[in-house]
């Protein structure tokens, strides 16, 4: 009997808009939907409260800790980006001037930690990088394509191409490449041989909203999440886009995150995690929902919802009770919708073993696939 | 579940699409007469002018569509042969019925749209609500 996948569940506030980890993991990071960010340290069993960085003016909409430079960087709907540098017990903010005239809504640091990318609702996307002279960061702004706001990034393993997702429903690669930090190698020359802001790709699937682009580990295949309850896989984005279409049983999904190169997790508005895999052709289907719950009470969903309807209509069913009860709580970990999903640990064969989920409840929650997902490579 | 792209062009001239319209409505009316309802909702599904902005198209296919799902009586029974490449769009047109407030056809489509709901989920809906590309 397979244990459950949720290994630890903690809550940290009433509602958390994003999280990020500390290299080693003994540390989180949080935004408690308001303008801070919470640091939390393990101590033996229980979780403090270490640091708060108050600097921002407004939700603080995305935090992303760099595994090796060990730095933070946090945007803000104020319009603001800071750099919090590490200097004994404290964390020390560097303001970034972003140029933005409206909110920032994401970040990520890049593979190599030289660059950072900003989505804002300005529709554009703030590319950083370090200038060592001025001691500061200078923001590359790509103004061009997005029709509405940027709702998430991922980059590319070669630190040049970003993905982005956008209101406008749209899925874009960009090239970030920038002269005098990234450098003109060996590998991949498409990449190198961009220029700044380069459109390499757009892909139209979704008519809606889309969300939580990511990238496989090798970036071959490109995930990202419509808000009409589909998912998109999408292969060779950069030559010859091939994609699939996946429309989902239920809610939509939030954010995204490749396990391996033929497994990946949705997590959404279901407040459960989908595992999604591909087989042996790259066929992408559902699998399942990682959680477990409790049995589905006795009035199901669907018939809860056409009583409803039915009231509206004035059309009486006559069989259940005079009111409508409200949803169950579901039982699982999460009870709202997760709105961030984090790798943690890779098992030796590359692929992802822990990941964590925050979401609208203010829980933190730890999985674990070990012994619940097979991975064939 | 891969989208299927069964769909005309929105470039097809509107005179094409409301004389296939009326092919689709004689056949089905075949079909109605030979005791096919579950085939004859099929057919009205089939080919509907999604992407065209032009209402009259729209509202002939829904009055054919209408016809077809107003014959249904075993509404289980129509579950078990519907493929499930139709879910999507016939949610889209239950929806258009329960707009009309017409209590006969609000009946039916709730009756439906209770199964549909069972065996689609919760998503097929949300497409409904979300496609604003893909109207009826």
């Amino acid at each position: 009997m397979a244990a459950t996948a949720a290994v630890a569940i903690h809550q940290f506030a009433e509602c958390i808009t994003c999280h990020a980890w500390s290299p080693d993991q003994s540390m989180i990071a949080f935004c408690p939907n308001n303008n801070e960010v919470h640091i939390y340290k393990l101590f033996t069993d229980k979780w403090e409260k270490l640091h708060v960085l108050a600097k921002h003016d407004q939700i603080v909409s995305g935090i992303d800790w760099s595994r090796s430079s060990n730095k933070i960087v946090t945007v803000s709907h104020d319009r603001n980006s800071y750099v919090w540098t590490q200097e004994g017990s404290d964390w020390v903010p560097t303001l970034v001037i972003l140029k933005l005239n409206r909110a920032a809504l994401c970040v990520q640091w890049s593979p190599k930690e030289n660059k950072f990318a900003v989505g804002s609702g300005a529709k554009s996307v703030c590319i950083c990088y370090y200038e060592q002279e001025n001691n500061w960061w200078i923001s590359k702004v790509i103004r061009k394509r997005h029709e509405s706001s940027v709702t998430s990034l991922a980059w590319h393993p070669n630190n040049i191409y970003l993905a982005t997702t956008s209101t406008d429903g749209k899925c874009r690669v960009f090239s970030t490449f920038i002269k005098g930090v990234d450098t003109r190698g060996s590998q991949s020359s498409t990449a190198t041989d961009s220029k700044f802001g380069e459109q390499i790709a757009q892909l139209d699937l979704s008519s809606t909203w889309a969300f939580g682009v990511r990238w496989s580990a090798s970036g071959k295949t490109l995930a990202y999440a419509g808000h009409n309850s589909m998912i998109y896989f999408v292969d060779e984005v950069e030559l010859a886009p091939a994609a699939q279409n996946l429309a989902l049983r239920d809610l939509p999904l939030r954010d995204v995150l490749f396990v391996s190169e033929s497994v990946a997790i949705g997590v959404g508005f279901d407040c459960n995690p989908m595992i999604f895999a591909a087989d042996d052709t790259g066929l992408w289907s559902f699998v399942r929902f990682l959680d477990e719950r409790k049995a589905t009470p006795s009035t199901s969903k669907a018939s809860q919802l056409s009583e409803a309807l039915g009231k509206l209509y004035g059309q009486s069913k006559g069989t259940s009770s005079d009111t409508v009860e409200p949803s169950k709580p579901r039982g699982g970990a999460h009870e709202n919708c997760i709105t961030c999903i984090v790798p943690l640990t890779k098992g030796r064969d590359g692929t992802i073993k822990r990941f964590s989920t925050s979401g609208l409840d203010g829980k933190i929650v730890v999985w674990d696939l070990e012994n619940h997902i097979t991975m064939a490579k | 579940m891969a989208s299927s792209a069964a769909y005309p062009d929105a470039d097809e001239n509107l005179e094409a699409i409301i004389s296939r319209i009326e092919q689709k409505s004689r056949k089905i009316e075949t079909l109605l007469k030979q005791s096919k309802p579950v085939e004859a909702l099929k057919t009205a599904l089939e080919g509907s002018p999604l992407k065209t902005r032009d209402e009259r198209c729209k509202s002939a296919n829904w009055i054919v569509v209408h016809r077809a799902m107003m014959a249904i009586r075993d509404v289980d029974g129509m579950f078990n042969s519907l493929d499930p490449e139709y879910y999507d769009i016939l949610m889209k047109y239950l929806y258009r019925g329960l707009s009309t407030g017409d209590r006969p056809t609000c009946d039916q489509c709730l009756k439906i749209h209770e199964k549909l709901t069972e065996k689609a989920g919760l998503g097929c809906i949300l497409r409904s609500l979300a496609d604003t590309v893909n109207t009826v």
